[in-house]
């Protein structure tokens, strides 16, 4: 059977309902799972659809659960979550595990190598962008769905989980030692930031290219939410302002807005403030957890048998623009 | 550093030789071709100037270890960097230059660590900055406008 008759056969027995699927196609990128348009055709209506699977081998090992229920948390709440429909842990029809999104059409996410992407709504994406990080921020977790898959953690200790895990993630993957991810994962573990003004979701991958506009300005869809957990909502902040997203020589966060105004319209959107000390620390966080990625990227690559070429990208080209961004982090922060 | 640019021209042959399934065709190959157009360019960069940053890479670390540390640090480490200093790259093919290059880089670690623990703000100052250079060295530019 092909993939869409076993979609088909999946949404047949859970909707009870007899169901087609049509013009199933994989997009590009979303290198940690294999993401899929498609139409699902039931009783006469065509309903827009998006299938995100897990890779044979997944980039980055996260629960799709944790993610379905991150989308399901923000659904209608002004943060431009798409519809989480339904998810599967097992596999069933599919082999792997999968969740299905309900499909916003008449977007489009911005490419890395666009150094201008949003041209001139710049300045209205970017606000927006930063509204809505700020509203994740300042959403009350109470009650909130991801609350049955994601870990608890104490404000406190944000931090030294988050660097445990990534710093593990070096650990594991990397084939060629990394003296400066190793250097700046000491100096974070020596120095840790003060605990954080509020316990938030916090989405992890909160940044240019993964969320939809609609080239006029307007934010559809925020996507991409397989990193997502409870912690410190600077790291977000700090992730989205990371050099690696902008283009070299534009001092626009990821060709937006400006870094002071960005943090202007977080700070307004999520009424927190912004500890600059703690801000520092989840900037360089933000960059070593990168780097854990890009590393991750070429063991993938490799385990693979080389056959997936973005992996082969981020693990490489990538991999060598985080580190010069590490090394300047750590000149600049020594620096008497 | 990984991947080595043969691992890169390797991955070429796989991908070109790897059938994709209906539903991958359309965006996802032209995306996957679009991926690959950048890496034959970054690779022809890495032709160019590769072996060279092996080399001068080898050669800073041992010049760094030669100049600053050999004597403050005695015992194991002290030993383990004099030797370091003594050797040379004799082979100047990827795997030859990728291997040393994989044992200096864990010995400037270890140095690194101590230095760090000894509070010596001089050396560790000159490690950073020797870092800021190994990352420069090894810069791939993107073609064109384009940044990432």
């Amino acid at each position: 059977m092909t993939l869409a008759e076993r979609l088909a056969a999946y949404l047949t027995r859970t909707s009870g309902q007899p169901t087609t699927v049509e013009n199933l196609a994989r997009i590009a990128g979303g290198a940690s799972r294999e993401t899929y348009r498609f139409d699902a055709l039931v009783g006469g209506e065509r309903h827009g659809r998006i299938l995100r699977r897990d890779p044979p081998g997944s980039l980055i090992d996260t629960d799709r659960r944790v993610e379905f229920l991150a989308i399901r948390s923000f659904a209608g709440r002004g943060v431009a979550a798409p519809e989480a429909l339904l998810v599967e842990q097992e596999g069933a029809e599919l082999e792997r595990p999968f969740f299905i999104m309900g499909r916003v059409d008449g977007g489009a996410a911005a490419s890395p190598f666009d150094p201008d992407p949003y041209g001139a709504h710049a300045g209205a994406i970017g606000e927006r962008f930063f509204e809505i990080m700020g509203a994740i921020a300042a959403e009350p977790l109470d009650g909130l769905p991801i609350l049955e898959a994601a870990t608890r953690v104490a404000p406190e200790d944000c931090w030294r989980r988050e660097l445990d895990y990534w710093s593990g993630v070096v650990e594991a993957d990397e084939q060629h030692p990394q003296p400066i991810v190793r250097a700046a994962i000491r100096r974070l573990s020596r120095r840790p930031p003060p605990p954080p003004a509020k316990l938030a979701v916090v989405h992890g991958d909160l940044r240019s290219g993964n969320f939809l506009h609609d080239g006029a300005g307007r934010i559809l869809a925020v996507l991409d939410w397989e990193m997502a957990h409870l912690g410190d909502p600077l790291e977000d902040v700090a992730w989205a302002m990371d050099p690696l997203w902008s283009h070299p020589g534009d001092p626009r966060i990821s060709g937006m807005v400006a870094r002071d105004e960005a943090l202007a319209i977080w700070r307004s959107a999520s009424g927190l403030a912004i500890d600059p000390a703690a801000l520092a620390w989840w900037s360089l966080f933000a960059s070593v957890k990168a780097q854990a990625i890009w590393i991750s990227s070429a063991k993938a690559w490799r385990d693979g048998g080389l056959a997936e070429p973005i992996l082969a990208f981020s693990g490489w080209y990538t991999a060598r623009r985080q580190d010069e961004i590490l090394a300047d982090r750590l000149v600049a922060m020594d620096a008497p | 550093m990984t991947p080595s640019l043969p691992d890169i021209l390797r991955g070429f042959a796989v991908a070109l030789n790897t059938p994709l399934p209906p539903e991958a065709l359309g965006d996802y190959t032209a995306g996957r071709a679009g991926i690959l157009t950048l890496l034959a360019l970054l690779a022809a960069q890495e032709a160019e100037r590769g072996i060279a940053a092996r080399l001068w890479e080898n050669g800073a670390i041992r010049s760094l270890f030669s100049a600053a540390a050999v004597s403050a640090y005695d015992g194991a480490l002290g030993g383990r960097l004099a030797t370091a200093v003594s050797g040379a790259d004799d082979e100047a093919s990827w795997t030859a230059l990728d291997l040393a290059n994989a044992d200096l880089r864990r010995l400037l670690i270890a140095l690194h660590e101590a230095v760090e623990d000894q509070r010596d703000g001089a050396l560790n100052r000159e490690i950073l900055a020797l870092y800021a250079r190994m990352a420069k060295a090894r810069r791939l530019e993107l073609p064109g406008a384009m940044g990432g």
